[in-house]
């Protein structure tokens, strides 16, 4: 083993100490009401990419957000991966806020604008082409690359915020308790600071039932199973 | 944008009660359909049940709760501190937002749980650029998962990190749900390979007291995941080329304690591993 390696997993463990350290000095009690379980108000749903990590770019502590991120967030419908996180976010934690976060400079955009072959990110990122095959008139007419492909991103985010908004746990929920709220943002490398897109929520909420609507009756929801 | 435009809009604030009287004109949403569904069923998951109950009033009850006003609410918070936070790591660390926005090398691969209690970059005291993450329910990778999958591939060889982490942590709802019997939906078939773990400790398992019990499966969950990293071909050629190294820990939600597991192989076990599962091109 590389003496670097070595060294830069020893690291973790040591800054790994200084965090709890600091925490306990701004809250003594701070792990021990974490300890007695979880109740954030978000979940967020981002991009694995390591420039993004969700809490810091919030703001948020340990214990105020539940977390997936995958590559380039997507949420696509058949995943039972992110369909089982929204399930226990919406039905089980009862979070009030659902926020998708995309980042301009995305490796996974950019490479599903890529002609390419990426071997098994090949499925994957097909999700990306086929939000660019929904948007291809408004996205055709953009000229400049760069602004293409941000626009994109963009769109990815709404496109995932409509996919969240197509299960019946968010349907169910808000139909019952006016929550949660879907939300999609997106991250600016070059500067840290998070855009709000400004998704109309209960507009795009009414538009998605009229094809994808699953709330009418509870029989599934009695065993809180419904994505 | 402006701060303006930052600014959380005011539906955001609005009571559930106002919300629901607001968009009382919509029948599709509300007005045709009865309320009967009790939506938040913890107790599956609960491996503590008082406090997370705290979010599970029903709506006429919930005035109290941090949707309520702009004075508590933490998503307004949120995008307020994220340019508190934005000027201070500039500050901080001048040459990081520029450097971020040509690039990404980070060194970790970060498996771990959705739970809010254990974010990673926090924990590890690392900055935005170190840690490329993937968190799901209970950190399980299930081997024909497309999302994990890609997630690893990109990672080992795309971005070419030195360490990959599973890591798992005490007081996990997933481990209490697949420790219990209850029918949970689609969370069923993502649980499974929590419940596969759990009958083939069976024995140990039922010899521990509840809370030593669910410790015991998030540690074998936790080694059961790297079985799954380490059965991938793009991650045995680059243990075997580039000396990537796997690891697997615990988190302590209590203490806010990483730990390392042993999780090193035999040389008998290792030589199997690459017999079943190294693939040449």
């Amino acid at each position: 083993m590389s003496r670097q390696i070595q060294q830069s997993i020893e690291c973790i463990f040591k800054n790994n100490q200084k965090w709890v350290s600091s925490k306990k000095e701004e809250d003594p009690a701070f792990f021990e009401k974490l300890a007695a379980g979880q109740t954030p108000d978000y979940l967020y749903i981002g991009c694995s990419d390591s420039r993004v990590p969700a809490n810091e770019i919030m703001g948020l502590e340990a214990g105020e957000v539940f977390v997936h991120r995958n590559i380039a967030n997507l949420v696509p419908n058949i995943d039972l991966n992110v369909m089982s996180v929204v399930n226990y976010a919406v039905r089980h934690l009862g979070v009030k806020h659902i926020i998708v976060c995309g980042h301009y400079n995305c490796g996974g955009v950019k490479a599903a604008l890529t002609p390419d072959d990426m071997g098994l990110l090949n499925p994957w990122l097909r999700n990306i082409r086929d939000v660019y095959r929904l948007h291809e008139n408004e996205l055709d007419k953009i000229t400049d690359d760069n602004q293409r492909y941000n626009r994109l991103v963009e769109l990815n985010v709404i496109e995932s915020c409509r996919n969240v908004i197509k299960t019946a746990a968010v349907q169910q929920c808000y139909r019952d308790h006016q929550y949660p709220i879907v939300h999609g943002f997106v991250f600016d490398l070059r500067d840290g600071l998070l855009r709000d897109l400004h998704i109309d929520f209960e507009n795009m909420l009414e538009d998605v039932m009229k094809i994808y609507h699953l709330s009418s009756h509870s029989a599934h929801s009695e065993t809180s199973g419904g994505a | 944008m402006s701060a303006a435009g930052l600014a959380i809009r005011s539906r955001f604030l609005a009571r559930p009660s106002e919300a629901a009287h607001r968009i009382a004109g919509q029948p599709l949403l509300l007005a045709s359909c009865p309320v009967v569904i009790p939506a938040h069923r913890v107790s599956p998951f609960s491996t503590s049940a008082p406090s997370y109950c705290a979010n599970h009033k029903p709506s006429g009850a919930t005035q109290t709760n941090s949707t309520a006003s702009s004075t508590t609410d933490k998503y307004a918070a949120g995008l307020r501190k994220n340019k508190d936070w934005a000027a201070q790591t500039a500050r901080e660390h001048p040459e990081l937002f520029p450097t971020l926005a040509t690039g990404q090398q980070p060194q970790i691969l970060w498996l771990g749980c959705s739970d809010s209690r254990c974010a990673e970059t926090s924990m590890l005291g690392l900055l935005p650029g170190d840690v490329f993450v993937h968190r799901n329910i209970a950190n399980i990778l299930h081997p024909g998962d497309l999302s994990s999958g890609a997630v690893i591939e990109y990672a080992v060889k795309h971005l070419r990190v030195k360490h990959i982490v599973v890591c798992g942590h005490t007081s996990c709802g997933g481990v209490a749900a697949a420790m219990g019997n209850k029918q949970l939906g689609i969370l069923d078939p993502w649980l499974l390979p929590l419940r596969q773990v759990r009958e083939r400790n069976l024995a140990v398992l039922q010899k521990l007291s509840p809370v030593e019990a669910a410790e015991k499966l998030a540690e074998l969950n936790v080694r059961e995941s790297l079985n799954v990293v380490t059965q991938k071909d793009v991650v045995l050629s680059a243990i075997q080329e580039r000396g990537l190294q796997v690891h697997g820990l615990i988190y302590e939600v209590g203490s806010g304690v990483l730990r390392e597991l042993d999780t090193s192989d035999s040389d008998e076990a290792i030589k199997a591993r690459l017999v079943a599962f190294k693939t040449d091109a």
